[in-house]
């Protein structure tokens, strides 16, 4: 009884915090979802509009133009981060010189806001004066030019969110990896087993929860990309790198449809939810069952 | 080395980024009314938000510390992102939070801000607190640009701060040079001088880029403010590209029920909006490269980095472009002359019936949601001082008291400009800010997917424009000012 007091003290602050910055907001966002409410309207009030919000963004181009280069997105940025950050992970298990200064460096971009990365990014691709159309084109005769070709700027978005977010994997996996009992590896190598083997029916198996809650942090983060990608393109060319996100930040802050941007929002959570909901059910849940 | 003058270039471009003014003496009349005046506020610290423009920094890096100096009381000026800016501003007002007292209102929000009753009378605020009148301000010392600031009862709700015309700069040194004059004679059988027509622009346009090409130059013939993924194309087209061709007011027509396409009377979508539209994909396909990623700031960066041989530039950059030579390679080199036109646009703006470029600015507006209005009163009265004027004109190509044109400094760099304040003083009537509508950034958000569609071929001009006017209607519909 005692120590249970003492833990709901313990985490009250964080309790209050949550409530007043998570709960509250998401409400507030929920109940506006349903309104119609742009304050520079002939009617700045807040009107009661029912459904009409989500009926409206199903048909509407613009979110899901959004959504699928979202999707596309979010799958070739994580999916490059967790193999690479795997491998770097692996990497750093070993021994080798230089290792203490190149995981430094390596883990430099983790400690960069993201509207610093997006600034970086812009100046390094800006075309003709930025050091990676230069040297593209002084090497291999490739004219990069994001603000033209829509494929580049996806390209460089994505490779963007992997250079910003890869070390978070590595920092993640390399816990896991040292986590790991060497017994079961030691009786594998005695039965025979091979590398393959050894890490599809060992490795895997035992860093799954850290490599699920990576990849959840991931994809939620990755959803939910902004600042970088409004700095370094502003959602283009046209709209071929206008995320959910971007989306939702010009609906809301700029067109100020404060009711619609709610009601993107809200669907991009439960999006979201679903997604890990999904992962779950295909990676760990089987895994469970058989046990 | 072609590589290490590249990286030069992006240092020069960084150090523009976060360039600020420095500190300079300045004098003030009757030093001891502004002691007195302050003794009141007494470790209030006002906060201002402002976009962050070589005008607005003057006032963080200059204004701010003189007027604390003088009545003791703190200014915080944050200079940010044009974005940001109206961003923070707009949540301060709506919210109530009260976080700023003062915030930049340029020309074309204002309207918006009065329609929402976000902004205290600033005139009526001043006969009500006489003792805060400070003595050398008068709003008679305002050009006419101040008329932009005023309400329906004729009173003014912002301090202008910055003004300014969107001005056809050109390089002097290349224009003047005997040997490129006879290769441009040769060519096309004209003479080689600022384009008064588009034709004659684009020519221009066509003979430096490939000037550029033959010498292995980094030159191109004009600049283009044609950013696909951020509005600053939208108001490059909209403000300073269709005027010129005789569409006016965004081709929206308010007297006619916000009419936006040509059947229902509007002019988005007319023959002289998409001749404008196909015109300056023209001239941006020959512009330098980066232009398809700049806004109005990396434009002046890119014509004071020497790569553009003329271009539309927003007024405000033009005095450092031509004479801080930390900053710019084309120093003493600048030209600057009116937009090219049409035919029958330069008898519409000389009769008022329409306009030749954009005339932009800003004034400081008061939320009535500030804590600290009366203090925030004082400074703004401040920045309207005559004797703070020279300096802050000078280094932020910025106009805002009719006594700024005859003062030495003014009429120096007017003469380095090849005459940029006398074209303001003299032809600003011909140029117009934006139209008084209190829905800019709705219509904008709402179009400009479809504009950057354009820009990036996805669709053609002639259906990009139908879509955008259609799409302009709707909106204006769901916004309730179109019945």
């Amino acid at each position: 009884m005692q120590s249970n007091r003492l833990g709901w003290i313990l985490l009250a602050p964080t309790l209050v915090i949550l409530f007043f910055f998570g709960v509250v907001p998401f409400f507030y966002v929920l109940w506006l979802s349903f309104h119609q409410w742009n304050p520079f309207a002939v009617d700045p009030n807040i009107i009661y509009n029912g459904a009409d919000n989500f009926r409206a963004l199903v048909f509407d181009q613009g979110f899901l133009s959004s959504l699928g280069v979202t999707i596309a997105f979010v799958f070739f940025a994580v999916l490059s981060e967790v193999i690479l950050g795997y491998f770097l992970a692996q990497a750093f298990m070993k021994e080798f010189p230089g290792k203490a200064i190149f995981r430094t460096v390596h883990t430099l971009p983790l400690i960069m806001a993201p509207i610093i990365v997006g600034s970086i990014w812009k100046l390094m691709t800006t075309p003709s004066i930025g050091i990676i159309p230069t040297v593209l084109d002084d090497w291999f005769g490739y004219d990069l030019n994001i603000g033209t070709s829509a494929l580049a700027a996806f390209t460089v978005t994505v490779i963007m969110d992997i250079w910003h977010w890869t070390p978070l994997v590595t920092l993640t996996l390399i816990a896991a990896l040292a986590s790991l009992p060497a017994d079961p590896f030691e009786q594998a190598q005695i039965d025979g087993a091979n590398k393959r083997q050894i890490f599809w029916h060992i490795t895997l198996p035992m860093i799954a929860p850290a490599l699920l809650a990576t990849v959840f942090i991931r994809l939620m983060d990755a959803l939910r990309t902004v600042d970088e990608v409004l700095m370094l393109t502003g959602g283009g060319p046209g709209s071929a790198t206008r995320y959910l996100g971007v989306h939702i930040f010009k609906e809301v802050f700029p067109k100020t449809n404060y009711g619609y941007g709610s009601a993107v929002s809200i669907i991009v959570l439960y999006l979201t939810i679903v997604a890990c909901w999904l992962l779950y059910a295909a990676l760990i849940a089987p895994r469970n069952k058989k046990a | 080395m072609k590589l290490a003058l590249k990286l030069g270039a992006s240092l020069v471009a960084l150090s523009l980024l976060t360039g600020g003014a420095l500190a300079q003496d300045i004098s003030i009349e009757n030093p001891d009314w502004w002691q007195k005046a302050g003794e009141q506020f007494d470790g209030v610290t006002l906060r201002g938000v402002t976009e962050s423009t070589p005008a607005s920094n003057y006032v963080a890096d200059v204004l701010a510390p003189k007027f604390e100096e003088l009545t003791g009381i703190d200014v915080q000026i944050e200079t940010t992102s044009w974005d940001q800016m109206y961003d923070k501003a707009i949540k301060d007002m709506e919210a109530k939070t009260g976080i700023y007292d003062m915030v930049y209102l340029e020309q074309d929000i204002v309207y918006a801000y009065l329609a929402r009753n976000f902004l205290v009378d600033v005139t009526a605020a001043l006969e009500e607190n006489a003792d805060l009148k400070a003595p050398a301000y008068s709003e008679d010392n305002f050009t006419t640009f101040a008329e932009n600031f005023r309400g329906e009862n004729g009173h003014l709700y912002g301090i202008p701060m910055e003004a300014f015309i969107k001005v056809y700069l050109y390089r002097k040194d290349l224009f003047n040079d005997p040997d490129i004059q006879a290769a441009f004679k040769e060519k096309t059988g004209k003479d080689l001088k600022p384009a008064t027509t588009h034709e004659d622009y684009a020519e221009i346009a066509e003979f430096f880029t490939e000037y550029g090409k033959e010498n292995n130059m980094d030159l191109w013939g004009t600049t283009a403010q044609a950013h696909t993924g951020h509005p600053a194309s939208w108001y490059e087209y909209f403000e300073s590209i269709a005027p010129t061709f005789g569409v006016y007011d965004w081709g929206i027509d308010a007297d006619n029920n916000y009419a936006a396409t040509v059947e229902n009377g509007g002019s988005m979508n007319s023959d002289e909006a998409k001749a404008a539209m196909k015109w300056w994909l023209s001239m941006r396909d020959l512009a330098p490269p980066e232009s398809v990623q700049s806004t109005w700031t990396e434009v002046a960066t890119t014509f004071a980095a020497g790569r553009a041989a003329q271009g539309l530039v927003y007024g405000e950059n033009a005095a450092w472009i031509a004479t801080d030579d930390s900053k710019s390679r084309v120093v003493g080199d600048v030209g600057v002359a009116l937009p090219p036109l049409e035919p029958g646009v330069m008898e519409a703006a000389e009769s008022g019936e329409g306009y030749i470029g954009y005339y932009d600015g800003g004034a400081f507006g008061l939320p009535v949601t500030s804590k600290n209005q009366n203090a925030a009163l004082l400074f703004m009265q401040f920045m309207a001082l005559p004797e703070i004027q020279e300096d802050w004109a000078a280094a932020g190509s910025r106009v805002t008291l009719t006594s700024t044109y005859d003062t030495p400094k003014v009429k120096q760099v007017d003469e380095q400009l090849g005459g940029y304040y006398t074209m303001l003083r003299d032809d600003g009537r011909l140029f117009k800010g934006a139209p008084p509508y209190p829905f800019h950034r709705q219509v904008i958000e709402a179009t400009t997917p479809i504009f950057y569609q354009i820009l990036t071929g996805d669709i053609s001009p002639e259906d990009g424009l139908d879509q955008m006017a259609a799409k302009t209607e709707e909106e204006l519909t769901n916004l309730g000012y179109r019945k």
